[in-house]
């Protein structure tokens, strides 16, 4: 009998805690769990500072991409027509996010650190051809006061010299350093 | 043979050979870039710098030292040798991993990586990249330098429509400039300035006016030149790339088709040494634009009422079915089939089966157009050029003798090819009625009179009769024949006005060579076309010679189109009494139009009372039909063409099919159906297994046996791996790569065989006596059929003009550029105004004028125009 009513209490017990202690669930979606900061969510495709697109249509992305979720379809730039620094740019850039692994090797394969897998997880569609999102969906709004593209603009120069200060950001890796310090 | 030792491995080499090449056999890899297998080396880049010892010598003995061990002691050469221009001799040691090497390497690639802009992400080469590749594999890892202080230069600047240079990427290796100068001979390009400002530049006007400038992209080592039409549509490593055979002219160059998203995005060569080697002509590479052309046909369509509108494929069929149904049996005979040659030899097997099988009628003809000149199938099939033979490797022994063609435009990768065989020692003769780009090359050329082509091959057998050098084991009747052959030498000579040494010369050292070939082109097949001496004159310098039945030796025909010696296999031609072209276009009551386009020659052509066309496109003929079908281009099925030299050679399927466009084959199938045929082929492969056992010379030519080595490339390459092909490519590697079958003629199958020689009197044409003569030649970019669909080819398109001489020009008072009118005889009679371009390439009485440009596009091409006649009347100086 002993044994039932130890039972009981330390049954009760754990009751009695879980109900003042504090819950761990959230009242999705009106509360949203906040993610660590290198979760991986959905792309986004960055600007630079100058408002610019980092991505220069390079499809490495694409290469290095497990799933093969990543479309790229390149075009050349003009002085007249600029999307992005030097030559090329992704006229078209489409990732299907039911094929996503959401791995981030091409966030790693991307040589201007273009695509960063961000922290939108809510990836639910009605049907299957809008989970392929296109480049509007993809790519950040301007910086503010800066245009967005394409715009009237002469080349700022081959790919790293386009990249301009970053105004209160972290710095991308400035390769001048690292060669200085090799050296 | 030297014996030398590479890397601790011992091999014997052909004297002369290169250490680079010696040390591709036992496995060696020695990086280059400005070296190319194709082209004389030139030492430029230094990268193929390796270690080289000589054994030393005993000056008494003249006997190699050796140590204690018995081993030779060497003397290494104080630096590094490059082993692109060095040549390997007897007892030579070559170290080509030592620490010295590796380390002089990672130099050079560091000291070119110091000037280049490493915009690999966005570079055209990225993924190809020889440059890429060899820093991968021993380059420094780093960089010491700072990217701002790199060498800044021009990016993007057009060398002309077709190529895009960035002289950053240059590193200077000339490979583009030697290619223009060695091997196309057309020096389009220069190096300027000095040091690192270094240029490729060019010179001409318009700039960098090559018919092979495309080839310059493939074998320069960087991403300096680009294809500006691939340019930014693909980055090569997403490339499907499908094996496959240029289809715009009868070399039948290997290709593959990179496509990407159903497109195709570039053409690029695939090796194979017995047809393009690696190389094409800007045509081959820039004219498939057509396939995806939006004016292509998509749908079936019926003429309801007046005008043609889109139906279903079975209504179609149906449609046509109905029609034929009732007279199949009795009025057979009023049907007739042009097909055009284009088209694979599937296609035009199954034409030919329907025709005759089906509907009862021999009325089948190729001969249309720019084919229309087709001849001497006779001679191929008894005498065509042995089996084996490959006109690049022509040298010692062989006399090629080259007959009324201009390969630089009408099979330009084979003039490509021809033009280096003088240089391998063979001798190359060229004769024909105006001078043509193969002339230069040539050890002997000549001009002849055009009309007098018979004299002229008579002049050459009577010399080699005179010189006692016939032979007349082979042939029936050899001492009739020289007893009818009532015309000497110098008679030959003066009909054909060519001075009597030179036909001499060349009959004789055609008789004398070990080995000789006869090449005759689209000129000399109207010559043959219009007067039967000249073949019969050509048959006994064949037979005399005793040059047929091997290896090197016998003829070859010089057809205009991808297919034309497949259609003459196939028996597309009117057997029995069948209706030739030009009959059935007036004659027949149901016209089958396969590929061909006989009202855009022809404007006054009707449509003869119920007309089916099966094309790609919209054309003339097609206007005017009662029932249009939708073919698929060549690259969205699969199928095999038989080059000029009879190599049979299988295509691949790169692309999905146009709308409800199907194979050429499947819809003659379909109809054959539709009318009870049981014909049940479900592929390409199913109609040429049956021709590998109907017609006896394409026994066992299966699509499985055609397709060794022509598969599909890979797409992705796996990174630093062991060379991938398309940088083998670029280096100008895998040498020895052939695929495709060549079929054997008569006299190599029957060896013992004998062959009647008769005496034909030449018929003394008008041409051979009448005052101005009109040589209607063909430019390389055109407005052809399938041309005029592709706007890359047609920025390049040169203006239509008339050529003629500088006495004349004298004489008529035409200033060059001047506009000048000319009157021909034609029924009816035409005049044509055109500017004048007196710059030397025709001899005095004729005037040349391209029929395929805007402007001459239904210029009456030869048969058609029983005297051409000009006068050159009115001449308003611009
Ligand atoms: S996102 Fe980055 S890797 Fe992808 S195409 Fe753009 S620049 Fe290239
Ligand atoms: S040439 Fe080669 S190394 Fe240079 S940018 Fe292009 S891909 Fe990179
Ligand atoms: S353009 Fe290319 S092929 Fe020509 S010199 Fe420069 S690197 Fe060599
Ligand atoms: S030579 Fe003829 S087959 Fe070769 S690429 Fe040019 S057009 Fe095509
Ligand atoms: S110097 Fe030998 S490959 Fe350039």
């Amino acid at each position: 009998m002993f044994e039932g009513l130890r039972a009981l209490v330390e049954g009760l017990l754990t009751t009695g805690k879980e109900m003042v202690s504090k819950p761990v669930t959230y009242q999705y979606p009106e509360i949203k769990k906040p993610v660590p900061p290198r979760f991986r969510g959905r792309h986004e495709l960055k600007r630079h500072a100058n408002g610019l697109e980092k991505c220069i249509g390079c499809s490495l992305c694409a290469a290095a991409c497990p799933a093969d979720a990543i479309y790229v379809l390149p075009a050349a730039n003009s002085d007249q027509e600029r999307y992005s620094p030097g030559e090329r740019y992704a006229a078209r850039y489409e990732i299907n996010l039911l094929r996503c692994i959401f791995c981030g090797f091409c966030e790693e394969a991307c040589p201007t650190g273009a695509i960063v897998l961000e922290h939108d997880y809510e990836l639910a569609y009605y049907d299957r051809r809008s989970a392929i999102i296109t480049k509007t969906q993809l790519l950040v709004a301007p910086p503010q006061g800066e245009q967005g593209t394409p715009r009237d603009m002469p080349d700022p120069g081959n790919l790293y010299a386009a990249i301009p200060p970053i105004k209160g950001g972290v710095e991308p890796v400035n390769i001048v350093e690292m060669a200085q310090t090799q050296v | 043979m030297p014996k030398v030792t590479i890397d601790g491995k011992i091999i014997d080499v052909p004297a002369g050979t290169l250490i680079v090449e010696a040390a591709k056999p036992v496995g060696s890899h020695i990086p280059v870039f400005c070296y190319h297998p194709k082209m004389a080396p030139a030492g430029m880049c230094r990268m193929c710098l390796v270690q080289v010892g000589m054994p030393k010598m005993d000056p008494a003995t003249k006997q190699p030292v050796v140590d204690e061990n018995g081993q030779p002691v060497i003397n290494w050469m104080p630096k590094l040798q490059t082993g692109c221009t060095t040549v390997v001799s007897e007892g030579m040691v070559v170290h080509t991993t030592t620490p010295q090497v590796a380390e002089a390497r990672r130099s050079i690639l560091e000291f070119l990586l110091t000037s280049h802009p490493l915009d690999c992400p966005v570079c055209d080469k990225g993924g190809e990249c020889p440059l890429q590749d060899h820093t991968l594999h021993y380059g420094p890892g780093n960089t010491r330098f700072y990217v701002e202080s790199k060498f800044h230069n021009d990016k993007a600047v057009p060398l002309s429509p077709l190529i895009m240079l960035d002289r950053e990427r240059c590193i200077q290796c000339g490979r583009c400039v030697r290619f223009q100068d060695e091997i196309a001979g057309e020096p389009s390009l220069g190096l300027a300035d000095r040091g690192r400002g270094l240029e490729v530049t060019t010179f001409d006007d318009p700039p960098f006016n090559s018919n092979f400038s495309g080839n310059t992209i493939d074998i320069c080592p960087v991403g300096a030149l680009t294809s500006r039409d691939f340019r930014f549509t693909a980055r090569v490593f997403e490339l499907n790339d499908y094996p496959s055979v240029c289809q715009q002219c009868a070399v039948g160059c290997n290709v593959y088709l990179g496509t990407r998203d159903n497109l195709i995005r570039r053409v690029t060569p695939r090796q194979n040494e017995a047809v393009n080697e690696v190389w094409l002509c800007d045509k081959g590479r820039l004219e498939h634009h057509y396939a995806h052309s939006p004016e292509r046909v998509t749908t079936p369509m019926i003429r309801a009422e007046s005008d043609l509108t889109p139906v279903s494929w079975y209504e179609a069929l149906n449609f046509v079915a109905n029609r034929i149904r009732p007279t199949l049996g009795e009025s057979g005979k009023s049907m007739a089939g042009l097909a055009g040659d284009r088209l694979a030899n599937e296609d035009l097997y199954l034409f030919q089966k329907l025709f005759r099988e089906i509907l009862g009628s021999n009325n089948l003809d190729h001969r249309f157009g720019w084919s229309q000149w087709n001849a001497g199938d006779a001679l191929v099939k008894n005498f065509g050029a042995g089996v084996g033979t490959n006109l690049g490797e022509l040298g010692k022994g062989v006399t090629a003798l080259l007959l009324g063609a201009d390969p630089q435009t009408e099979q330009p990768v084979l003039r490509l090819r021809l033009s280096k065989i003088t240089r391998q020692g063979a001798t190359l003769v060229v004769a024909n009625g105006r001078a043509t780009k193969l002339a230069q090359y040539a050890s002997h050329k000549t001009i002849y009179r055009y009309g007098a082509e018979a004299y002229f091959v008579l002049g050459l057998v009577r010399a080699m009769i005179d010189a006692g050098l016939h032979k007349s084991d082979k042939a029936n009747g050899a001492t009739e024949y020289s007893a009818a052959l009532n015309l000497t030498v110098a008679e030959c000579a003066a009909k054909a006005e060519v001075s009597a040494d030179t036909l001499k010369t060349i009959g004789e050292t055609f008789a004398a060579s070990e080995n000789g070939i006869i090449l005759f082109g689209r000129e000399f097949m109207y010559a043959m076309q219009r007067d039967p001496a000249v073949e019969a004159a050509l048959n006994a310098l064949l037979i005399l010679s005793g040059h047929f039945g091997r290896k090197n030796n016998g003829v070859i025909a010089l057809y205009p189109r991808s297919n034309s010696m497949g259609a003459l296999d196939m028996g597309m031609t009117p057997t029995d009494g069948g209706m030739p072209a030009s009959e059935m276009l007036t004659k027949a009551k149901l016209l089958y139009v396969m590929g061909a386009d006989p009202a855009r020659e022809n404007p006054a052509f009707k449509n003869p009372g119920f007309m089916i066309v099966q094309d790609l496109f919209m054309t003339a003929t097609a206007q005017k039909a009662d029932v249009v079908f939708p073919a698929s281009a060549w690259a969205e099925r699969d199928g095999t063409f038989t080059n000029t030299e009879r190599r049979v050679q299988y295509f691949a399927r790169a692309l999905e099919p146009l709308g409800q466009a199907r194979p050429d084959w499947a819809i003659i199938q379909e109809l054959a159906q539709q009318l009870g045929a049981k014909w049940t082929y479900a592929s390409a492969g199913d109609v040429m297994n049956e021709i590998a056992q109907r017609i006896p010379t394409y026994a066992k030519m299966t699509h499985a046996r055609l397709q060794v080595n022509a598969r599909r490339r890979a797409s992705v390459q796996t990174v630093g791996g062991d060379a991938a092909e398309p940088v083998q490519m670029a280096l100008g590697e895998l040498i020895g790569v052939v695929s495709g079958a060549q079929w054997a003629t008569f006299s190599e199958t029957n060896a013992d065989a004998k062959f009647d020689v008769k005496f034909v009197q030449p018929a003394d044409s008008a041409q051979a006596t009448a005052g101005v003569y009109l040589a209607v030649t063909r430019a390389l970019l055109d407005c052809g059929a399938l041309a005029q669909y592709s706007e890359i080819i047609q920025t390049r398109v040169p203006d239509a003009s008339v050529e003629i001489n500088s006495h004349d020009a004298e004489a008529w008072e035409i200033a060059n550029g001047a506009r000048v009118r000319i009157t021909f005889e034609s029924k009816p009679p035409r005049a044509l105004e055109l500017p004048a371009r007196v710059d030397g390439s025709v001899p005095p009485g004729v005037v040349a004028v391209a029929n395929n440009l805007d402007g001459t596009m239904n210029l009456p091409m030869g048969a058609q125009v029983q005297v051409t006649q000009v006068q050159v009347s009115q001449a308003i100086a611009d």
